[in-house]
């Protein structure tokens, strides 16, 4: 009997199948970015009595269910505009405190201060782990320790002799009713972190002259190295708070 | 009488195409591994409205770790008006349907649980600091997303995260 030659495979048909793996990964992929607002529900509890927020320290915007915006009591033709007015409520107290406008008031912190509060919070820790005060208590002080904590790096950092804060009540608070389209809810959240933007990096660019949106993504890349950036974060952060209060429409 | 007489016995040569599924592999691992797969086709059609100075949610971490709800219009319009609203909210492309034919934000609640019940053990972050992703149709009402936020909130489930198109990132 003859010896037969070994037949080799085809292999043409190779790159056929490959193109089809290939064809049905480029179908079913998405390349799209999910971009969001990152924002934190409070925590459920009940008040009593709450603290009462003085008028100046609101900077209320509204949405009716005809998608009609009303900026502090005033209507609001330009949706575009409302990240300026963001600004002007974060800048007119600023550098000096006029009590004659209807602004929040900046108040200021030096360094002794922050010492004396930090003081304080070890004492009360103390005091309330001696007397087995609840979980929350102790949590609640040492939440305030971290921030005062916090407080004193961004000063040590920021040089000079005091910080310049604007009142803790100050915040944006957006109102919408039940029937307001979610692209109004969206655009008010945009106005506010770009006028958020604008306030942290113009600071950044004049203290040192880097870009917000640079820290930013350097602290996201390299989250346990970029101490450095995460600590000039910290005290934008401390300068221009992120303060959105969204409050739940009535039924 | 020419020097150079044409062989015509001599056959052009193939193109060796031997090397071609090489690279189409190459160009296939290249797409799988750049790519995120969909994890659901949502049942509800969502077109996000635009937005600037969004953060990117998953720039440097897997998909998994972010839970995504989906507020549209059903696609089967037939269905639509089974819903308030004509709106339905898709958990995992079930589109939660009610006795009463109103659509249920109340299964939000359960679905995040049994959600991070089944995280796997790498992804420490507590309940309350894992991303509740909303993508909602830019006509969606307003309501339904603080019904949602409300459900989130009384599981203490606290970071919500409201998707907007960026178009200013690069």
């Amino acid at each position: 009997m003859a010896k037969r030659e070994l037949q080799e495979i085809n292999a043409g048909s190779m790159a056929d199948i490959a193109f089809l793996l290939l064809i049905f990964f480029l179908v079913t992929t998405t390349m799209d970015k999910d971009t969001a607002f990152i924002r934190s529900i409070p925590k459920k509890v009940i008040v009593k009595d709450p603290v009462p927020v003085e008028e100046r320290n609101i900077l209320s915007i509204k949405a009716n269910n005809q998608n009609q915006l009303m900026v502090r009591g005033e209507i609001f033709s330009d949706p575009n505009k409302i990240s300026e007015f963001i600004l002007k409520f974060y800048r007119t107290n600023e550098k000096d405190n006029d009590p004659t406008n209807n602004f929040p008031m900046y108040s200021t912190a030096t360094m002794s201060m922050i010492d004396a509060q930090l003081d304080k919070f070890d004492q009360q820790i103390e005091d309330a782990e001696k007397i087995g005060a609840s979980k929350e208590m102790i949590e609640f002080f040492e939440s305030s320790l971290k921030e005062w904590e916090k407080k004193k790096a961004s000063l040590r950092l920021l040089g000079g002799e005091e910080l310049r804060e604007i009142n803790g009540q100050a915040h944006v608070r957006i109102e919408v009713q039940q029937a307001t389209e979610y692209s109004i809810f969206a655009k008010i959240q945009t106005e506010a972190e770009e006028a958020l933007y604008e306030l942290r990096n113009d600071r950044s660019m004049q203290l040192w002259g880097i870009p917000y949106s640079v820290l930013k993504r350097k602290v996201a890349q390299e989250k346990d190295k970029a101490f450095d950036e995460k600590a000039k974060l910290d005290l934008l952060e401390i300068l221009y708070p992120t303060k959105i209060v969204e409050v739940t429409p009535k039924k | 009488m020419s020097k150079f007489k044409k062989d015509s016995s001599r056959e052009m040569p193939g193109v060796n195409t031997s090397s071609l599924p090489d690279i189409v592999f190459m160009l296939l691992f290249f797409f799988m591994v750049a790519t995120t797969s969909k994890e659901v086709d949502p049942t509800v059609n969502v077109d996000s409205p635009e937005g600037s100075r969004a953060t990117e949610l998953t720039p440097y971490k897997q998909r998994s770790e972010v839970d995504f709800l989906y507020l549209g219009k059903p696609r089967n319009p037939a269905r639509a008006a089974e819903f308030k609203m004509g709106f339905a909210l898709s958990l995992d492309n079930v589109v939660q349907p009610t006795a009463d034919g109103l659509y249920n934000t109340n299964a939000v609640g359960q679905w995040k649980k049994d959600k991070f019940d089944q995280k796997p053990a790498r992804m420490t972050a507590p309940l309350e600091a894992v991303i509740t992703c909303v993508k909602a149709d830019k006509s969606a009402p307003s309501g339904l997303i603080f019904d949602i936020r409300k459900e989130l909130q009384e599981i203490n489930a606290l970071t919500i995260a409201y998707a907007v198109r960026d178009n200013g990132l690069i």
